[in-house]
């Protein structure tokens, strides 16, 4: 193996969606970099993701949203609805009329999270990414990090970059501290037939259930809209005592948390049949994302609560910005690129964050007068979450005088 | 850094994102009413005097500023601007 002697040696720490979306931004750009995985495969665990104009227009320019798009399902509408009576408080077209591709100038996307990795992992050099191997240290050396990994294994790089989400370790090595706070908030979470779910109106609809200290998400993902993926947050437990950020609960505590919610919701959590925790951990706001050649960037960055669906989305805006950059280095030193990514994704991605914890609490409200404040605001989210999506990272790059992509032949 | 560069430092941000002259903003201008920052201008101000400053200024802090004036005490709190 080795990486590519002629040319700078960037060590990618995950590959998720953000690192492998480096690589291939990378690849975009022809730096070869190597991807390091934990993991002994590539097995992405059950849950999907919504993939939104911001980080579709990137995979388009690669060739690869036509795979992506067989695997998928354009959300009808976005609806918010009562927890309890089911009514409709606000709806916005997506797919409809074709408004959301026109607005933002590409599509929206439900996927599963396998399928979208097998295709980011199809289209990067077999031979750059590097199972089983789960970083344990960084070493500073004068012209490289030295990577000591937990199979033995020592590389060396020229810029190291952290994608290893939200418990980083990398993260550790750069701020010195653990930077994840548990947020109070979990989720139950599972992928159901749709046919199986009888009581769900408007099954291939993007909808919140809103209600008192809980809501339920959900969006139908695969090709036909075949099975819904959803995501039902609880605030509880108060604190996260586990290891992990996952924990086995009660077989009985899913549906016990949603009792007396439409039939819609509880019979999508009783098919779910999946007792198990998700604690939701966010990233303290961080002044600096890089030290000496590392630098971190996705959820070991920013890592945010997952109601404007931009976890993953940001990471690969992260990801394109990060490769323009480095691309653009022309023997900068790492600092320099660095402080100009910081520069450019550090606000953006503070904001999104910050509106997310914000949406938490607005989701959660008792019926009443709050309540209808909120209903009133969530019918203009076209308009005021508008932002989010119309972002593109190309136009952003430009801006601060960076290259624009090689246009787009895509990269097979 | 100077009180006066510092201080001048705060109110050009804050003039710029509100699009008015920095001779305008005084300390007792609200935030929200007088210069019409809403939050997510407000964070892209705050993330600027972050990096001006070299200090982080928690969500829960900024979030809870009413004035010009608050802001700056903030930072003179924090020592990074002199009171």
């Amino acid at each position: 193996m080795g990486m590519a002697d002629s040319q700078l040696r960037v060590a990618i720490i995950g590959a998720g969606i953000g690192g492998l979306s480096l690589g291939l931004a990378l690849q975009e750009r022809g730096i070869q970099a190597d991807v390091f995985e934990q993991a002994p495969e590539l097995t992405e665990i059950g849950a999907a993701i919504a993939l939104s104009a911001n980080s579709i227009r990137e995979y388009t320019r690669l060739g690869l949203t036509p795979e992506l798009a067989a695997n998928s399902t354009v959300p009808t509408e976005l609806i918010y609805r009562h927890w309890q009576d089911g009514s409709r408080i606000a709806a916005t077209p997506v797919q409809e009329d074709g408004w959301y591709e026109k607005r933002f100038g590409a599509p929206y996307f439900g996927i599963h999270r396998a399928d979208l990795q097998k295709t980011l992992s199809a289209a990067f050099n077999p031979g750059h990414l590097h199972l089983g191997c789960r970083i344990v240290n960084l070493v500073q050396e004068p012209d490289a990090v030295r990577l000591e990994f937990a199979n033995g294994r020592v590389e060396r790089a020229d810029i190291v970059v952290g994608a290893d989400g939200v418990r980083s370790t990398v993260r550790r090595w750069v701020t010195g501290a653990d930077d994840a706070i548990y947020s109070g908030t979990s989720a139950f979470r599972g992928i159901v037939p749709t046919e199986n779910l009888r009581s769900l109106p408007d099954p291939h609809a993007i909808q919140f259930w809103m209600g008192p200290d809980a809501h339920l998400l959900h969006y139908a993902i695969g090709g036909h809209g075949e099975s819904v993926n959803f995501f039902a947050v609880v605030e509880t437990p108060k604190q996260w005592l586990h290891p992990g950020s996952t924990a086995e609960v009660h077989e009985e505590l899913p549906v016990a948390s949603f009792r007396g919610w439409h039939p819609a919701v509880t019979e999508m959590i009783q098919a779910a049949a999946s007792p198990v925790s998700w604690a939701l951990f966010t990233v303290r706001p961080l002044l600096r994302w890089y030290r000496d050649r590392v630098v971190i960037l996705g959820d070991a960055a920013h890592g945010m609560l997952p109601h404007h669906g931009q976890g993953a989305n940001t990471s690969i805006e992260d990801a394109f910005a990060l490769a323009a950059l480095l691309a653009d280095a022309k023997g900068d030193t790492p600092d320099s690129t660095f402080a100009r990514f910081q520069a450019l994704r550090r606000a953006r991605t503070r904001k999104i964050q910050r509106s997310a914890q914000v949406t938490s609490s607005l989701l959660h409200l008792p019926d009443g007068p709050a309540a209808q404040q909120r209903n009133d605001k969530v019918a203009r989210v076209p308009q005021d979450f508008g932002w989010i999506h119309e972002y593109d990272t190309q136009l952003e790059l430009q801006k601060i005088g960076c290259s624009p992509a090689p246009s787009s032949t895509g990269t097979h | 850094m100077d009180q006066n560069r510092s201080l001048t430092d705060i109110t050009t941000t804050l003039a710029s994102a509100a699009g008015i002259n920095p001779a305008e903003v005084t300390p007792e201008m609200s935030i929200a009413g007088d210069l019409d920052l809403d939050s997510m201008t407000m964070l892209e101000v705050i993330v600027a005097l972050e990096d001006q400053f070299g200090l982080l200024i928690p969500d829960d802090e900024w979030s809870r500023f009413v004035t010009v004036g608050d802001l700056a005490a903030h930072l003179q709190r924090a020592g990074v601007v002199a009171s």
